[in-house]
């Protein structure tokens, strides 16, 4: 067998972590959580991983898109695809206007919103570390 | 109260200016003095002054003149004349003017300090005011955005959880027990969906649409509404298919509210659909306006239903699969065409399906007056709308 593939979950709500790592731990992921943006950039730049799963309205705002930013800036992190998992897509239409209704952080992502059904996160989390496995052979 | 008040005097004498200074020192005022009113002026801009005492008879510009202008750089500044002929008469005009209060000369320190405290108080007030205001506008600017999150992240939380429950309780669950998990899935999905339906309904500002209407080519919102209604289509197994021209037709308008209006009728189409049936977006331009028209073959609507669809919380039988809606989604779509100066109507025969036709009218091309057109009919909606 492979090895697992690696998932950071960022969202400040550790009711709705514990949901959505519950699912994914069935699908034999292995994923690590932050609770805060400032600890999931730093868990990013400590080791690698294959996935992020990152909720946009975090503590005074909308925090995650400060991360996404962040993360497109570094070099390092700029391949990682990204699931963006949040309640409130209108309002992320408003915070990048003139984009489609899903805005692209980073070349690889994808929004979903909460909640999540387990075959759609599942679904969606697997064709995301497909394409990031693609684009690597490409490369 | 405010930390340390800002007080400029403007008086020609300057036994007056030193005497005030003199008065309130040791109080925790600023003061600054001008000697005319073109450096009150001045000092109006950088000293930022909370307070203005100003001589009514000085040469070169009148005090007068200094009060009106001070009004109109900051009318929240508190404003006091010294009125030095003692004529009550210029101190009542300076008043009716908006100055707060009147200094008749000689005046002692006592009346002095207090009238500038009182000023300072009043412009505590103003200021507490301006803020509370502020807050107010804010919050209902956002109210609708805050309360729906607050409700909407701990729903989302226990549903996700309940998700999650549910897959790992599956194998060892009784059918009972099952059915119970799927109920209350159910129950809470609908909460959610009211919360966003009403947060959309209350959000939608005609005054608003209006400042944020461009031309919109209207394959942009009908795409948009198709892609948010898949996911239900999907399950459903109904097929939505659209025929835009192209090029689409153009209109006058907010691209989100449109779509927002085409979500809620198309999403009503896929509701009511049954399953693996079909729903027809279509556009076309037709004499001036342009016709979108959201046809499915479904439950059909009650013709004693047919004039109430689109008022507020009014809500039809439940759907196919025993879906109901808020009673919001085709009210918030009338107020949206409306305010962008169209109509929404229906045709429907009970159990064969329904048509709903959204007509808007079109933008024509003829260069950069072409907007105009679009927003007249805007203009006379909006009046309409608060019938």
């Amino acid at each position: 067998m492979t090895e697992p593939k690696r998932l950071l979950i960022v969202d400040d709500d550790p009711d709705f972590v514990a949901g959505i790592k519950a699912i994914l731990d069935t699908a034999e992921y292995e994923t690590a959580v932050a609770y805060n943006p400032k600890d999931g950039f730093a868990a990013l730049k400590a080791r690698r991983y294959d996935l992020l799963l990152l909720d946009i309205m975090m503590g005074r705002g909308a925090e995650g898109v400060m991360m996404a930013r962040k993360i497109r800036k570094d070099p390092a992190l700029r391949d990682l695809p990204v699931l963006i998992i949040t309640g409130i897509r209108e309002q992320i239409a408003f915070l990048f206007p003139g984009q489609a209704v899903h805005p692209h952080f980073v070349p690889l992502d994808e929004l979903l919103e909460k909640p999540v059904e387990p075959e759609l996160l599942l679904e969606k989390v697997g064709a995301l570390l497909q394409a990031a496995e693609a684009r690597r052979q490409k490369a | 109260m405010m930390d340390t008040a800002r007080i400029l005097v403007i008086d020609d004498e300057e036994i007056v200016l030193d005497s005030c200074v003199e008065i309130l020192r040791g109080d925790t005022y600023q003061v600054a003095t001008a000697g005319d009113g073109q450096r009150g002026l001045e000092l109006m801009r950088e000293f930022r002054p909370d307070l203005v005492v100003v001589d009514l008879k000085m040469p070169g510009i009148s005090g007068f003149e200094v009060l009106e202008r001070v009004r109109t750089a900051d009318p929240t500044v508190v404003t006091i004349v010294i009125t030095g002929y003692a004529t009550v008469s210029s101190a009542v005009e300076a008043m009716k003017r908006g100055a707060y209060d009147f200094l008749p000369k000689p005046f002692t320190p006592d009346e002095f300090r207090l009238i500038i405290r009182r000023a300072v108080e009043k412009r505590s007030l103003v200021l507490e005011t301006i803020a509370l205001r502020r807050e107010r506008e804010l919050l209902r600017e956002h109210f609708a955005a805050i309360v729906s999150h607050e409700l909407t992240a701990p729903l989302a939380a226990v549903q996700q959880n309940l998700f999650a429950l549910e897959r790992e309780l599956a194998p060892a669950a009784t059918e009972d027990q099952r059915s119970r998990l799927v109920r209350i899935k159910t129950r809470v999905a609908v909460l959610l969906q009211l919360i966003d339906t009403w947060r959309r309904g209350v959000s939608i500002d005609i005054d608003a649409i209006k400042s944020q209407c461009a031309a919109v080519s209207l394959r942009v919102p009908i795409e948009k509404a198709v892609e948010s209604v898949l996911v239900h289509a999907t399950r459903k197994a109904v097929e939505v298919v659209t025929a835009v021209p192209d090029p689409a037709p153009l209109v006058w308008g907010d691209q989100g509210t449109l779509a927002e209006a085409l979500v809620n009728v198309i999403g009503n189409a896929v509701k009511y659909s049954r399953v693996g049936g079909r729903v027809d977006v279509t556009a076309e331009p037709l004499d001036g306006e342009v016709r979108i028209a959201v046809a499915d073959a479904g439950v059909g609507i009650a013709p004693e239903d047919l004039p109430l669809i689109f008022d507020a919380f009014y809500t039809a039988q439940p759907g196919a699969a025993g879906e109901r809606g808020s009673g919001l989604g085709l009210a918030v779509s009338r107020r949206i065409v409306e305010a962008h100066g169209g109509s929404i109507t229906v045709r429907s025969t009970p159990g064969k399906g329904s048509t709903f036709v959204i007509t808007l009218p079109a933008l024509r091309d003829d260069g950069p007056g072409g907007p105009r057109h679009g927003a007249e009919p805007l203009a006379a909606s909006a009046k309409e709308g608060r019938r």
